[in-house]
């Protein structure tokens, strides 16, 4: 048995809303498994149907060999769930918080304590272990919340959005241990928006839009998949940022970004446009600064996928879709 | 490694007790709670008892009646919708328990908030105003049993698809005083007119107030048993509405 989860035609209707529209996909066990969509179009419906949070109105779940609607009890003590929201109780001490999770996931109570100072000092909370966590900072918010989620040594861990509002340093901490866990055989399924992220850390990414998987692959296939979305970079002086719209005038270029101090070029050949740069330039009387090639990035995948223009930000409006329920929910047919 | 039922039950035990044990120390302290939950019955037993000719004891059996009420049923709709707007409802959702097991972690906080604040109305009545107890052995069987089966109507409140506690403190608070107005608290069912009577019966709280009258005075309209066997029955009967209302929130997303 390969897979930690098998999802066959997975729907989810609120009243008339269709928010996630008949799914299947799989996931393997030990891998890090990305979920990506943007707001509203599935994911957190999706993944709180998997930690069986939600009923779903059709399909099959199974994880670890198990039917999730008739044998949930099994499925449960071997997951671990980070939500959004770090929802740890504020009121307790980080210690008392781990251990109402320990007791609740029946961890032997004599490996408890020593359970609790691993993953405290793993976290970088043990000096802080007896304040109240009301007192936390939103990072050490989000580490104890991963801690409560793995103190049972789950086999396979649902992460939604783990990093965005931390600082730098520890969405680092967060992101290495993720690695860590997998590297030590837990399957991390990873819902987020964060596009960078998911290309930093998974093995294999699906899509959902519009409660649909649009895409299912490794980063690197979906984005060789993609070749029409490379680009050229360049920055010129002096006065670089005054040229964008020449630059987007280019024969070949399909749409021009502006990153920092650089142009992007979008374009589905790279080596002609490249001595057409240059040309340019040169005509202008400019220094070119810097000048490379790019393939396709993940969010350009994503973006292409999802229907957004490449560098163009979409206000999402669609009509009888709030932000809870989304972007992508379409009425009963 | 599949367990045995005996241990699945231990767990589950053990579990509910946690669950019981957190909320009190989460949640003693709210606002919400110290208002709806402490303060409501010592309010209500004043204004409807000062300037009254009332015996120690009878005012004793009151005032637990009305705690055990009050207190009991406040926790439910407070603590279940507050933790759905925190999130932390889901952790208990997606832990290896029952639904039932998790209703009667929750049931077992209104009960231990309601013995607590009982116990001080107790020994304030026996203390500082000598008020007997006939049968303390009762009193004892009553205060677990009552506080068991108001605790649970408290879960139907919190267990409506919400998670604004607001949304359920007002058809809450509007049931909890319809049944303590129809009850035999203010007016002992011995002098009710017979209509009135027929419709106390219907207030679980009727019974509650005749066992304490039991317990404290040694003298009640009905017989002991039959109120605890009501209040017990109610109690599991307000269970079954909880659970339905919580497998409806799971299909509804709360």
């Amino acid at each position: 048995m390969d897979n930690a989860i098998e999802v066959s035609g997975l729907t989810k209707y609120y009243g008339d809303l269709l928010a996630v529209d008949h799914i299947s996909f799989e996931v393997r066990r030990g891998e890090i498994f990305g979920f990506l969509g943007p707001n509203g179009a599935g994911k957190t419906t999706t993944q709180r149907m998997l930690t069986t949070l939600l009923e779903p109105t059709e399909g099959r779940i199974i994880i670890h060999g198990h039917d999730l609607a008739r044998d949930p009890y099994p499925v449960k003590r071997q997951m671990g769930l980070v939500p959004e929201e770090s929802n740890v109780y504020t009121e307790l001490t980080a210690w008392e918080n781990l251990m109402f999770t320990a007791i609740l996931y029946r961890v032997p109570r004599s490996e408890r304590a020593a359970r609790a100072r691993e993953l405290l000092e793993t976290f970088g909370l043990w000096e802080k272990r007896d304040v109240k966590v009301e007192n936390f900072s939103k990072g050490m918010r989000r580490r104890l919340s991963i801690a409560m989620a793995i103190i049972h040594k789950p086999t396979l861990l649902f992460l939604d959005e783990p990093t965005p509002g931390l600082d730098a340093q520890s969405a680092r901490v967060i992101r290495d241990l993720i690695r860590r866990l997998n590297a030590e055989g837990t399957t991390i399924f990873l819902t987020t928006h964060q596009i960078e992220e998911a290309n930093l850390l998974c093995d294999r990414v699906a899509i959902i839009d519009h409660g649909r998987i649009a895409a299912i692959d490794t980063p690197e296939r979906l984005k060789a998949a993609f070749r029409r979305v490379q680009s050229v970079e360049v920055a010129l002086e002096p006065d670089g940022q005054a040229h964008g719209p020449a630059l987007e005038a280019l024969p070949g270029v399909t749409t021009t970004v502006k990153m920092g101090d650089k142009w992007r070029l979008y374009t589905e050949d790279p080596s002609t446009l490249l001595p057409r740069v240059v040309r340019y330039a040169e005509e202008h009387g400019l220094r070119v600064v810097s000048l490379n090639t790019l393939g396709p990035s993940l969010e350009d995948v994503f973006l292409e996928i999802t229907g957004q223009q490449v560098g163009v930000v979409r206000h999402e409006t669609e009509a009888g879709g709030g932000k809870q329920r989304g972007r992508g929910m379409r009425r009963r047919q | 490694m599949k367990e045995g039922w005996l241990q699945r039950l231990q767990n589950e035990v053990a579990q509910a007790w946690a669950v019981a044990v957190k909320d009190v120390k989460v949640y003693y302290l709210r606002p919400g709670m110290i208002m709806f939950g402490f303060l409501m019955p010592f309010f209500m037993f004043f204004s409807f008892s000062v300037r009254r000719e009332m015996a120690a004891a009878q005012g004793v059996a009151r005032l637990l009646a009305l705690t055990v009420f009050f207190t009991a049923a406040a926790a439910g709709p407070f603590i279940i919708p507050l933790e759905r707007r925190l999130g932390t409802y889901d952790r208990l959702l997606a832990a290896p328990m029952s639904l039932l097991t998790l209703l009667l972690g929750k049931a077992a906080v209104g009960a231990f908030f309601a013995i607590g604040v009982s116990a001080v109305a107790l020994i304030v009545g026996v203390v500082a105003f000598g008020a007997p107890i006939a049968h303390p052995g009762l009193l004892t069987a009553g205060l677990l049993v009552g506080s068991f089966s108001f605790s649970a109507l408290g879960l139907i409140f919190g267990s409506i698809p919400t998670r604004n506690p607001g949304d359920v403190q007002m058809p809450s608070t509007l049931l909890r005083w319809g049944l303590l107005f129809i009850s035999g608290v203010f007016i002992p069912l011995e002098e009710m007119a017979p209509a009135a009577r027929a419709v106390a019966y219907l207030s679980p709280l009727t019974y509650a107030q005749d066992l304490m009258n039991h317990a404290v005075l040694g003298a009640g309209l009905l017989t002991p048993w039959l109120d605890l066997l009501v209040l017990l029955g109610s109690g599991l009967l307000f269970l079954l509405p909880a659970v339905l209302m919580h497998r409806r929130s799971r299909r509804l997303g709360y």
